[in-house]
This record gives structure tokens, sequence and C-alpha cells, in this order.
């Protein structure tokens, strides 16, 4: 169990998503995730995908797969969606690409770290010693 | 019978694997970003959809009758984490195929 706290009430589901989007801020300007900061790149990848889960979630609750308890809802539903869950949709892709990028600058950094090791290990003269690459393999774009 | 909400979870991670295999081939899979990444938003999604799920005060309530009753960690659907991985998967490999497209980003 998560805890005996109780929540914030009709606020609860969409404070959690509040949080979501709090806790992964960090990561786009410590991590240099530049997510938000490329619009335009973010909406042509969320859009599609926005669109197709929420017509998914529509279906399954028109089917009673899931219902949601009023309690916890602000109880604006846009048909049958709440609006916490159209609310979910646009976070957490947002949060998964916020972690992609920063991984991608983490793998970045180590790979800058190796080489930097292995020049210094090496003691090359400064015309011989390897240049980090700017498109290494595994992510960790160097832009 | 399988119930539904567990057969559409199979059919939507093999339809978004299927799209980046054979129609987005982005070559997320083919990247060690993807997979950490991965890992790190599955197991974020126990915080958060335990916290959805919990039985304790769901804010979600599952119908029985429509996924295999299986829960963990916490009281989460186990389907629930195929929904993830298909819209995580689903996203990044859109994210990742435009990026490919712009020369200066390109990998």
């Amino acid at each position: 169990m998560i805890g005996a706290w109780d929540g914030f009430g009709h606020w609860d589901y969409l404070a959690l998503m509040g949080a979501c989007v709090l806790i992964t801020l960090p990561l786009e300007f410590v991590f240099s995730a530049r997510v938000y900061r490329r619009l335009p790149l973010l909406l042509k990848a969320l859009l599609p995908v926005v669109v197709v889960f929420a017509v998914w979630d529509i279906v399954a609750i028109a089917r009673d797969h899931w219902t949601y308890d009023p309690r916890f809802g602000t109880g604006i539903d846009l048909g049958v969606l709440p609006l916490e869950e159209l609310v979910f949709f646009l976070v957490i892709p947002v949060c998964a690409l916020l972690s992609y990028e920063a991984v991608g600058t983490v793998i970045g950094w180590a790979n800058r770290y190796a080489v930097h090791r292995a020049n210094a290990s090496h003691g090359t003269t400064s015309t011989d010693r390897a240049k980090p690459d700017p498109h290494p393999p595994e992510g960790g774009d160097t832009r | 019978m399988i119930p539904e909400y567990t057969v559409w979870t199979v059919i939507g991670m093999l339809v978004v694997i299927g799209l980046e295999l054979f129609v987005i081939r982005s070559g997320i899979f083919r990247r060690a970003q993807y997979w950490a990444a991965l890992a790190i938003c599955l197991g974020f999604q126990c915080l958060v959809d335990g916290w959805l799920t919990k039985l304790s005060d769901p804010i979600v309530i599952y119908n029985p009758d429509m996924f295999l009753g299986i829960r963990f960690p916490f009281d989460i659907p186990i389907e629930d984490f195929g929904f993830g991985f298909a819209m995580i998967t689903a996203v990044l490999m859109l994210w990742q195929r435009n990026l490919n497209r712009r020369p200066e980003e390109a990998p």
C-alpha cells in the first residue's frame, strides 16, 4: 500500500499529474533534455499518441474495462473521458521524452568522460588525442 | 476466455512493436538510451499507477471480468505495464523518427 494519507480529494488525480510535471522538469534544464524547447517536434510526436490512447481509453470506458471514482476527480468530462485522463495522455508521454533525452545526455557525458580518461592514461599529445565522436552510436548527441 | 483488457494490451504492444520494426523504423530498439529510459519510466509507473489503482482508495476502478486479476506490484493490474510500454514506445519512436529526419540532429 502506498500510504494512509487520503490525498487531495477532487484534485487528487490532477495533483498527481502536476507532481509528474514538476519532478521531471529538472530533466529539461539540468540534463539538457530540450523537449519543451523543441515544441513543434514535441507536438508532432505527442499528438498522434494522445489521440490513439485517448480513443483506447474512451472505448475501454464504454466497454466497462474501468471507471473512475468521482471523489478523486474534478468531475469535468469530455464525453466519457475524464479531463484527468486527457491530462494523463499529455503528461506521461512528455515525462517519457524527458527521460529519453536526459538518458541521452548522460550517455553523452559518459562517452566524453571515457575519452578524457583514455587520453589522460595514454599520455598522448594534443595532436593525436582522440576527439569525442560528435555522433556516438548510442544516443548522447553532443549538440 | 482471455479478458478483454488483457487481449487489447497484447494487441497494442504487438502493433507498436510492428510499427517500429516495419513502418517507422526509428531504430530505438537498438539504442541503450531507449531501454534505459523505458526501465526508468516503468519504475516510476509503479509509483504513479500504484497511487491510481490502490485498492484501499482506488482512483481508477477496474472491472474484475476485464483483466487477469493479477495485481503487481502494489495493486497495479499487470496489463497496465503493457499499456505503458505501448504508449511510451509509441511516443519515443515518433520522436526519434523525427530527429532522424533532421540532418543536424541525426544520430
